[in-house]
C-alpha cells in the first residue's frame, strides 16, 4: 500500500513538478505568475489528443507534436498578452492573465467541449495499461512513462539551460534584465522564449498525464492550482523548490487521500498553499531575494 | 445637452426605471434587473476592496457563496423569515471575510492573490463535499420568501427588497469611499510606506476593506439563494470570480459609478450568453483582457473624457502602466 501510494504520488508530484517549472522560469525572468500556465497546459494535451485521437498520429510523435504547439502558443499569448503589459503592475498582469485563461477555456470548450458528449473526453493508453510487477510493487506502465519523460524534459531543460547560449541569456535576463540588456541581450526575445518554453513544458506535462486521467476545458485550473502549491512550498522563484516542491505535493496528496480520506487528494493543494503562506511564505529553500510584490 | 447627461440625471433616471420596471415589464426581465441589483453590490463591494485598497485578493465570489449558503439554509431547515436569514447571511459572510483578512493582511501582490485564490477553491470544496450540511454537489432548493402580511408575491418582494438594498448600500459605499476610510484606502493602495509615514493604520484599514467587501458579498449572495430559488456549488466557482471582476475593470477599477455601470452592461451579456458557456467564457476572458489591453481606466474613463458631471475624487489607477 505505502509503496505503491509512493509510486503514484512521485508520478504525479513529476507532472506537478513540470508545471512549476514552466511557472518559475517565467516569475524568475519577467517578475510575473501566469494565471494562464493552467489553460495552456490544457491546450496542449487537447493539441496532443487532435493528433493522437482525431488524425490517428503515433503518441510519441503526439507528444513532440504538442510541445511545437506549446511553444508556438506560447509566442503568440507573449506577444498578444505579455509583451503589452510587462511593465504594468503585478495587479493588470493577473487580470490580463486570468482574462487570457478563460478566453483559452472557453475556445478549448468551443472546439472539443462537446466531442465525445459532456466536457470530458478520454485520452486512450499510449502503450498495455495493465500494471506490472517491479519487486513487489504493480506499476503502471503510464506512471513509469511519466517519470521518464519528467526526468527528460527536467535534464533536457537544465543542459538548455547551462550549456546553450539562449540559455545562459535567460539566465543572464533573469539576474539582472539591465546589465543583460547593456550586454546586447535582447532581453524582449528573452521573455518571448521564455513563455514560450513555459508553455512547451506544460503541454509536454498534459501529454505525459493525459492517458492517466480524462482531458476536460477545466482541468488547467486544478493543475495550475498544484503547481502554485509546488512553487510556494518549495519558494517562489526557486528552481529546486520547484522540482522538490513538486515532488511533495504529490506524494503528500497520495499518502492523505490512501489513509486519511480520498476528498483531501482535492484540497491538499489549498491546504498546502494557505500554510505554507501563513508560516513560511520564503517557502523550503528560503529564497532571499522575494520580489517586493 | 451634455450637461442632462451628467452622473446625477442618469441616476435618477435609472433608479426610477429601476423602481416602476415591475409594472410593465415581463416576469423574466424583471428577473433580469433583480441579477443586475446584486451584481450592482458585488461590484460596489469588490471595487472597494480591489480598486481603492488596491488588494489583489479574490474572496469575493466564496463570501457570495457563503452568503447565500447561510441564509438558504436557514430558510430550508429553521423556515426562518427573510428579515432573519438575509441578516444572517451578510453577517456570516462579513464575519468569514474578516477571518481570510487575519492571515492576508500579512501578505501582499502576488502572494496574497495566491492565498486568497486557495481559499476561494477550499471554499468551494466544503460547498460540494460537506453534504450532512451543504447537500454535496447537487446543491438544494430553497422555499420561496414569505412576505405576508404584505401583500405581494415572492419575486416582486425580492426585487423591491433587493432594490432598497441597493438604494442603500451604493450611497454608504459612495460615503465611505469619499470618507477617512476611503482616502486610507486609496494612500495604501498607492503606497504602503507613504500611508505608513501618515500615521495610516495598515492593518487596521486592510480588515475594513475586507469587512466591508465581505458585507456587500454577503447580502448579494442572500439575495441570490432567494431569487434563484436553488444553492448549487457551482454558482460560486472561478466563473464567478471571473464575472465580478470583469464587472469592476470594464466599468472601470478604482471607480464606484464604474462597477455600477459595468454590473449593469454585463448582466445583460450574461443572459443573451446565458446557455452558452463556452461563448460566456471567451466574451468575459476577452473582455478582461481587452479592457485591461486598451482601454484601462473601463467604460467610465470613456465616459469621463466626453461628458461633464461624472467627475469622482481620489481615481487614478488603471491610467498607471
Amino acid at each position: 500500500m505505502l509503496a505503491y501510494l509512493l509510486m503514484s504520488g512521485i508520478a504525479t508530484g513529476a507532472l506537478y513538478a513540470m508545471m512549476a517549472i514552466g511557472l518559475v522560469l517565467v516569475y524568475r525572468s519577467t517578475g510575473h505568475i501566469n494565471f494562464s500556465h493552467g489553460e495552456l497546459f490544457m491546450f496542449g494535451g487537447f493539441i496532443a489528443y487532435t493528433f493522437f485521437v482525431i488524425l490517428g498520429v503515433p503518441y510519441f510523435l503526439s507528444l513532440i507534436l504538442a510541445v511545437i504547439g506549446g511553444f508556438v502558443l506560447g509566442i503568440l499569448s507573449d506577444r498578444a498578452v505579455y509583451r503589452p503589459l510587462i511593465k504594468a503592475p503585478p495587479l493588470t498582469m493577473v487580470l490580463a492573465t486570468v482574462g487570457f485563461s478563460f478566453f483559452l477555456k472557453g475556445i478549448a470548450r468551443y472546439f472539443w467541449g462537446s466531442m465525445e458528449g459532456g466536457d470530458y473526453v478520454a485520452f486512450p493508453a499510449a502503450m498495455d495499461p495493465s500494471p506490472i510487477p517491479i519487486g513487489s510493487i504493480m506499476v503502471f506502465p503510464q506512471q513509469l512513462l511519466i517519470l521518464a519523460g519528467a526526468i527528460v524534459f527536467v535534464v533536457g531543460f537544465t543542459i538548455f539551460f547551462r550549456m546553450t547560449r539562449a540559455g545562459k541569456m535567460m539566465q543572464a535576463t533573469s539576474e539582472n534584465p539591465t546589465a543583460a540588456y547593456l550586454s546586447g541581450i535582447r532581453v524582449e526575445r528573452v521573455y518571448t522564449l521564455t513563455w514560450g518554453a513555459g508553455s512547451a513544458i506544460a503541454a509536454a506535462a498534459a501529454v505525459l498525464m493525459a492517458p492517466m486521467t480524462l482531458l476536460s476545458p477545466d482541468v488547467g485550473f486544478q493543475l495550475l492550482l498544484k503547481a502554485f502549491a509546488a512553487t510556494v512550498l518549495g519558494g517562489l522563484g526557486s528552481m529546486p523548490g520547484a522540482i522538490v516542491g513538486g515532488l511533495l505535493v504529490g506524494i503528500l496528496e497520495s499518502l492523505g487521500g490512501g489513509y486519511v480520506h480520498s476528498g483531501v487528494q482535492d484540497v491538499s493543494a489549498f491546504i498546502v498553499i494557505i500554510i505554507v503562506l501563513i508560516l513560511r511564505p520564503a517557502g523550503i529553500f528560503g529564497v532571499r531575494n522575494i520580489r517586493d510584490t | 445637452m451634455q450637461a442632462l447627461l451628467a452622473r446625477r440625471n442618469i441616476v435618477a433616471v435609472g433608479i426610477i426605471v429601476f423602481a416602476i420596471l415591475p409594472t410593465f415589464a415581463n416576469a423574466y426581465i424583471v428577473f433580469v434587473a433583480n441579477l443586475a441589483l446584486m451584481y450592482i453590490l458585488l461590484s460596489v463591494g469588490l471595487n472597494m476592496l480591489l480598486g481603492y485598497a488596491g488588494q489583489l485578493a479574490f474572496p469575493n465570489a466564496a463570501l457570495f457563496g457563503v452568503g447565500a449558503y447561510t441564509s438558504g439554509l436557514l430558510r430550508l431547515e429553521f423556515d426562518l423569515p427573510y428579515w432573519i436569514t438575509l441578516p444572517a447571511g451578510a453577517a456570516f459572510a462579513t464575519l468569514i471575510g474578516l477571518a481570510i483578512a487575519l492571515p492576508a493582511l500579512r501578505l501582499r501582490g502576488l502572494y496574497l492573490a495566491l492565498a486568497t485564490i486557495a481559499f476561494a477553491q477550499a471554499a468551494l470544496w466544503v460547498f460540494g463535499h460537506w453534504n450532512s450540511v451543504t447537500y454535496g454537489g447537487a446543491g438544494f432548493r430553497v422555499p420561496p420568501m414569505d412576505f405576508s402580511p404584505l401583500p405581494i408575491d415572492p419575486p416582486t418582494g425580492i426585487y423591491y427588497l433587493s432594490l432598497i438594498i441597493v438604494l442603500v448600500a451604493v450611497p454608504l459605499g459612495w460615503n465611505i469611499v469619499r470618507s477617512r476610510i476611503g482616502r486610507a484606502w486609496v494612500a495604501l493602495r498607492e503606497s504602503e510606506v507613504a500611508a505608513e509615514t501618515l500615521g495610516i493604520d495598515l492593518t487596521r484599514y486592510k480588515a475594513y476593506a475586507y469587512v466591508v467587501s465581505g458585507l456587500y458579498a454577503g447580502t448579494a449572495g442572500a439575495l441570490f439563494s432567494a431569487l434563484l430559488g436553488i444553492v448549487t456549488p457551482e454558482s460560486f466557482d472561478l466563473f464567478q470570480v471571473i464575472v465580478h471582476f470583469c464587472m469592476v475593470i470594464v466599468g472601470g477599477i478604482g471607480s464606484l459609478w464604474g462597477g455600477v455601470l459595468g454590473a449593469v452592461i454585463l448582466v445583460g451579456l450574461l443572459e443573451v450568453l446565458r446557455t452558452f458557456r463556452d461563448l460566456q467564457e471567451i466574451a468575459f476572458g476577452g473582455l478582461l483582457l481587452f479592457t485591461v489591453l486598451v482601454v484601462p481606466g473601463g467604460a467610465i474613463a470613456m465616459i469621463k473624457r466626453y461628458l461633464p458631471g461624472w467627475n469622482e475624487p481620489l481615481r487614478r489607477i488603471g491610467k498607471k502602466r
